[in-house]
């Protein structure tokens, strides 16, 4: 097995782990983490393929680029959380369902 | 201005006048309705007096020996490559036409005498009855079967109001039932006229034709048409002429009526009001029995030929059956109006003969039950104004009461049962005398067929002898004791005068049966030679 | 006209036509013009039917044995045949002429006195007058269809004479049934007449009957028209199986059954046969003859247990009528137009006497305020010694009736026995029961009118408490009333009619009618002799029963009793049988208009009420539901992908995800 394929792999198993926490954890903060595990396999994953790059460190820039966004994509995520604690008492989403047809 | 559309339009007229006029005139409807038939009545009486006689007027199938013609082009819808529509405005008058113009002229007369009754929405009564006058009238006078079937269905629509707001206790079912009645028998006679249309061709413009005179002549029918006699078509399995005859006869029929399409009469008659029953039984029973000698045995003589014994089969049921029923009955309108499908049913015995005897006699039948069924009716209704009841058990001894009514009941029951000096002898004895003569004259009609309707002039003679013995004789008991005594006052003037002319027309055709036969004798001749020719 | 008639001829004409005419011209100014109670009306009837009987005798001295005379004109025209109208004046209408006139002025006379009184005085002579008018028309006219038109017409006057009381029950139900009857006839009549036309295309008398009348083949329709005829005269002359409105029509005035019901209409059938004689065969004779003779015989056995005067005298006439009609049947011609002329006056003259003893018993009635009957003979007796002139009178009369020597009804009477006897002989021995049964039916006659008689005016008084011998003179002090009785009386006698007492054929009559005389007497005078003889004895046995009151066993009271008294039940049949099924028929055929006829009408009707309604139910639920169903599924669709929305992002993420891979294996592995 390669080096990357194994970077890969752990990458791969790092996004499941974060679609798994996404889909069944009952706090809002908890799938923000997923959503960050997810992030961050992504992240590792474009590491990874920095090995291959036309231009150079292209792989590396574009996962500072990404720990960026996450980072912002928490902060605007938190803010939403704490609005909905707000207004619903509750950070479990699967009580908010006010879209509920 | 040609006289026989004046005839027929002048009540048009006055009916106009009286819908323009404010409703709260009653009494001046009365006298514009009255002025208007003895118009109608004086306008006839000219018609009458000036009627040329001879063979060469004798119409029938010759157009041109019609009198008072009026021809004018009326509808001439361009139909494209079905060719041109063509329905003219044609009216005009033969013996067997003149008779029936005047006999309704003075029934309607009689009938507006008799409208002084009514209490309740004079301006839609005297204006539908002027409608209706019309109707009738030009019913009579038609030549083209378009304008016929108009005249004819346009009678039915002030008849169903007439009897369905001013008639009796169950006028509604009495007056739908005669309509659908009747619109089920000129619905089909609407489809053969069609029929007849399409198969006919006038000669002068080589378009198809609604003309009547024209449809008698086979020569005008084209080759393979439907109703060709040539053509031997047939309209489910059966001969097409032979459909077209018998549903023509049908829609008649239910208007003579014949027995076992009558059952519409009893109840009309005995709901209407009084003139309106006098109009039903002096006019419109005639227009069957005119419709059938004009139009069937014009159209389809040979197939009137054929079934000439079924044709005196159901007149001589008509007679006995119209007599046994009327037997039977406790409501004297009933009685007189099932004694009128025994009468006509002499009428069609008499037309099936096809003998010169017989269609006379007929057509003297029909004018002379229109003067009398007018006078029973009128009578009836006197006695009904007075008391609102007509059953013959509540009434005894009335001919000490009413002298002068019993007077004139007696002189209309006699008539009615042919006693002579009377025209309805000379109508039922030579309606008789033509089937007997049929069956050495033509071998039509078997003679027990006279035979049997003579019977019918000993069963009138036992209803209306015992209506006269239960009603007017024996000592006075009135079901509705002091009070009716009170109420049946005798004959007032107006009823007279509505009596009183009646009673001389009657007898005056039975003296001077020769003011009606120099009439109709050549058309009648030329009819019978027209038919026996096919 | 023709125009080869003679100027005495034409005179005769008019003259004829005047006496039809007065009585008609007396009836309009009796029925407009007269005062309701005037005397007036009872004088202008009276001066019209003597007007008509001098008329009626000039023309009888013109024409009897003289040429026929027949004149006539077009009436009117139906299709190419004229219809005439006419009069034919030979032997037998002036005969007629002035029989009915001479019979009616004495009727007239009377009733003057008669109906004096009565609230429609006037009506009656009104009546009488319309009468009158159509009888003398009947005898002259000279076509069939007049003819019958006229019979028509004075049935119909004898409907209105018949009920001129009509607020009695019994006089309306005698007329209606009078009417009836006649009209029963009437239909024959007609039939014969369209036979007759239909096969000689012609209704005129003088071509069919005249000098040169038609030969008859020997075809059934010949026979059947002969038939036709004579069941018209049946009805009209009351004879068996019409004879049963007669006795009920005694429910008019006297004066009314004495003319019309004894004397005149009742003779018009008789006429008829005379009138139409050549068209009838041998069977058809026959059977004239048959019925003439049971009628006869019936009627006399039922007149012995009757006891309404005028029930007898009406039973009497039916008897009587019999006998003419039997003279016709065997061919004894004049002898049946002999008796129908003798009958007349004997006849009239009984029903005026009884008119008078029903007076006078009424009389008696109020009298002493009794509560009878008083047209029933066991309620007299001993009247001759009150009514002379009517005992007189009615003793003619009754010699008259049963054929006692000396009186005009013997000629008459031997005439059609001797004839009968001539007849039968040479025949089979079947047809000697018609001589034979009229030899017993006179004597019976004899029985029947001694009874009366003897009941009626000899003995004492029947009712309690009455002796004739104080009662005073009767009403009969009228000399209008006993007048007409006397003149009757006297015309009852031989000299009116023959010189000779002894021989029928001397008699005028006869000889007017000699052209149709049958066969030549043989037997001759001996039978009329061995019958008065045998008439006397019954007299004198009746004379014995009803005054000596011997010979009790003879009034038994048994079944043939019952027979006679109820008139053989022939009436009782026709009220109980046939007119309950004729109005059984018309309840029945009523019943079969409404629920049968207009039934299916009505079923009509109802299938189209029904099928609109089943039209109504399918556009409702089958139609119309079909769409709601339609839109049924379409929500329910809605309502089910609606569940997919459910509010949780979780579940919309896993969704997306279960979608996404399984688009990614499909793409991929398949």
């Amino acid at each position: 097995m390669s080096m990357l394929s194994s970077f890969l792999l752990i990458s791969a198993g790092l996004f499941c782990i974060g679609i798994f926490i996404v889909l069944s954890k009952r706090n809002a903060i908890q799938i923000l983490i997923g959503i960050e595990l997810m992030i961050n396999a992504a992240i590792l994953n474009l590491v990874a393929f920095g090995k291959y790059d036309n231009l150079a460190n292209s792989g590396q820039v574009f996962a500072l680029f990404a720990i960026v966004l996450a980072a912002a994509a928490v902060a605007v995520a938190l803010a939403i959380i704490l609005n909905v604690y707000r207004q619903y008492k509750t950070i479990d989403p699967a009580k908010v369902e006010r879209l509920k047809d | 201005m040609n006289i026989l559309s004046l005839l027929i339009f002048s009540p048009l007229l006055f009916g106009l006048l009286i819908v323009v006029l404010p409703t709260s005139l009653r009494n001046l409807f009365r006298y514009i309705t009255l002025i208007a038939t003895l118009v109608q009545l004086v306008l006839s009486v000219w018609l009458y007096i000036h009627f040329k006689t001879g063979a060469a007027f004798a119409g029938v199938n010759h157009e041109g020996q019609y009198q008072y013609i009026e021809k004018v082009h009326w509808i001439g819808l361009n139909l494209g490559n079905m060719g041109k529509m063509q329905i003219d405005y044609f009216v005009g008058v033969d013996g067997i036409s003149i008779l029936m113009l005047m006999m309704s002229s003075v029934v309607m007369v009689i009938a507006a005498l008799s409208s002084w009754e009514i209490n309740k929405n004079h301006k839609g009564y005297f204006a539908l009855f002027l409608l209706l006058d019309m109707a009738v009238t030009g019913v009579f006078c038609s030549l083209d079967f378009f304008l016929f079937y108009i005249f004819y269905e346009l009678m039915l629509l002030p008849l169903y109001f007439l009897i369905g707001i001013w008639g009796g206790v169950r006028r509604e079912y009495a007056a739908i039932k005669f309509f659908l009645f009747t619109l089920f028998g000129s619905v089909f006679m609407l489809l053969v006229m069609l029929g007849l249309y399409f198969s006919v061709k006038d000669p002068a413009t080589g378009y198809h034709t609604f003309n009547i005179i024209q449809m008698m002549n086979p020569a005008n029918y084209d080759k393979d048409s439907i109703f060709s006699i040539l053509s031997h078509q047939t309209l489910f399995g059966f001969p097409a002429r032979t459909v077209g005859f018998v549903v023509l006869f049908i829609a008649f029929a239910i208007k003579v009526p014949v027995v076992p399409l009558h059952t519409w009469l009893p109840d009309a008659h005995v709901e209407a009001p009084t003139p309106v029953s006098i109009i039903l039984a002096g006019v419109l029973l005639k227009i069957g029995g005119y419709g059938i000698i004009r139009i069937c045995l014009g159209i389809f003589p040979e197939v009137a030929i054929s079934g000439a014994f079924w044709l005196g089969l159901l007149g001589v049921i008509s007679i006995l059956y119209g007599a046994l029923n009327a037997l039977a009955q406790r409501d004297l309108k009933k009685l007189i109006a099932y004694s009128s499908v025994s009468h006509m049913g002499f009428v069609l015995l008499g037309i099936a003969s096809q003998t010169a005897e017989g269609i006379s006699g007929a057509m003297m039948q029909m004018v002379s039950h229109g003067f009398l069924s007018a006078m029973l009716f009128y009578l009836v209704g006197v006695i009904y104004n007075r008391v609102h009841n007509r059953d013959i058990y509540s009434f005894r001894g009335l001919g000490t009461l009413l002298p002068k009514y019993t007077v004139f009941v007696m002189i209309a029951f006699f008539a009615s049962l042919g006693l002579p000096g009377f025209s309805a002898f000379i109508g039922e004895a030579f309606s008789l005398l033509g089937a007997f003569n049929s069956h050495v004259f033509n071998g039509f009609l078997p003679t027990w067929m006279a035979v049997c309707g003579s019977v019918g002039i000993l069963l009138s003679a036992a209803y209306f002898l015992w209506t006269l013995q239960r009603m007017f004789f024996g000592e006075i008991h009135l079901k509705g004791g002091e009070i009716w005594k009170l109420a049946l006052t005798d004959l007032g003037r107006r009823e007279m005068i509505a009596l009183l002319p009646l009673a001389l027309l009657t007898l005056a055709l039975g003296v001077m049966p020769s003011l009606a036969f120099d009439k109709i004798n050549d058309s009648v001749l030329a009819l019978i030679q027209f038919i026996h020719t096919k | 006209m023709e125009t080869t008639l003679s100027h005495t001829d034409i005179i005769t004409i008019q003259l004829a036509i005047a006496a039809v005419a007065a009585p008609f011209v007396v009836f309009l100014l009796n029925f407009f013009l007269v005062p309701k109670r005037s005397k007036v009306s009872g004088m202008l009837s009276g001066a019209a039917i003597g007007a008509s009987l001098v008329l009626a005798l000039l023309i009888f001295f013109r024409v009897w044995n003289q040429p026929a005379l027949h004149v006539q004109q077009v009436w009117f025209t139906i299709g190419n045949t004229q219809i005439r109208l006419g009069i034919w004046l030979n032997n037998l209408s002036v005969l007629m002429l002035l029989l009915v006139s001479a019979i009616a002025l004495p009727v007239h006379i009377y009733s003057i006195a008669y109906m004096k009184g009565d609230e429609r005085y006037t009506r009656y002579f009104t009546y009488l007058s319309f009468f009158c008018f159509a009888m003398l028309a009947l005898v002259v006219m000279d076509n069939l269809l007049l003819l019958y038109a006229f019979w028509e017409l004075v049935g119909f006057a004898s409907y209105l004479l018949i009920g001129f009381w009509f607020t009695r029950e019994k006089a309306v139900q005698a007329n209606k049934k009078a009417f009836i009857m006649n009209r029963i006839g009437d239909i024959a009549l007609l039939t014969g007449i369209m036979l007759v036309y239909t096969h000689y295309h012609t209704f005129d008398l003088v071509t069919l009957f005249g000098a040169h009348p038609i030969k008859t083949t020997r075809e059934v329709w010949v026979t059947i028209a002969g038939l036709c005829f004579l069941m018209g005269a049946i009805a009209k002359s009351a004879q068996f199986p019409l004879h049963t409105w007669l006795p009920d029509a005694m429910e008019g005035p006297t004066s009314v059954s004495a003319l019309i019901h004894a004397a005149t209409m009742v003779a018009a059938g008789i006429f008829l046969l005379g009138r139409v004689y050549p068209i009838f065969d041998s069977t058809v004779l026959t059977t004239i003859a048959v019925i003439g003779c049971f009628t006869a015989f019936m009627a006399a056995t039922i007149a012995l247990t009757q006891t309404d005067l005028k029930r007898i005298l009406a039973y009497s006439t039916i008897s009587q009528l019999g006998y003419m009609m039997m003279a016709m049947g065997i061919g004894a011609y004049s002898s049946a137009l002999f008796h129908l002329a003798t009958h007349a006056f004997f006849k009239c003259l009984l029903f005026l006497a009884a008119g008078v003893i029903i007076h006078e018993m009424q009389h008696l009635k109020h009298k002493h305020h009794l509560q009878i009957d008083t047209q029933d003979i066991n309620n007299m007796g001993g009247l001759r010694k009150i009514m002379p002139v009517t005992f007189i009178t009615c003793c003619v009369a009754a010699l008259a009736l049963i054929g006692f020597p000396l009186t005009a009804g013997c000629l008459s009477k031997d005439g059609i026995l001797i004839q009968g006897f001539a007849w039968a002989e040479g025949k089979s021995w079947a047809y000697s029961i018609i001589p034979i049964g009229a030899v017993l039916t006179s004597l019976l006659t004899a029985f029947y009118i001694g009874r009366l008689m003897f009941k009626v005016f000899f003995g004492e008084s029947r009712l309690e408490g009455i002796s004739t011998d104080s009662e005073p003179e009767a009403h009969e002090e009228n000399p209008l009333l006993y007048l007409p009785m006397i003149l009757l009386a006297l015309g009852s006698l031989f000299p009116l009619f023959s010189l000779d007492p002894l021989k029928f054929e001397n008699a005028w009559i006869v000889k007017g009618f000699a052209g149709f005389a049958g066969k030549a007497e043989s037997a001759g005078e001996l039978i009329p002799l061995l019958i008065s003889a045998l008439s006397v004895g019954v007299v004198f046995i009746a004379y014995t029963v009803y005054v000596k009151q011997k010979l009790q066993w003879l009034k038994f009271k048994g079944v043939l009793f019952n027979i006679s008294y109820n008139q053989w039940y022939i009436d009782s049949f026709y009220n109980g049988v046939i007119v309950k099924a004729m109005v059984g028929l018309s309840r029945a055929v009523a019943w079969f208009d409404t629920y049968v006829i207009d039934g299916v009408v009505k079923l009509v009707a109802g299938i189209g009420l029904v099928l609109s309604r089943v039209s109504a139910w399918i556009d409702k639920y089958l139609i119309d539901g079909f769409l709601n169903a339609l839109t049924y599924f379409v929500k329910q669709t809605g309502n089910f992908i609606r569940g997919f929305q459910t509010g949780r992002v979780q579940g919309y993420l896993f969704t997306m995800l279960i979608i996404v891979l399984a688009l990614y294996i499909l793409k991929t592995f398949i």
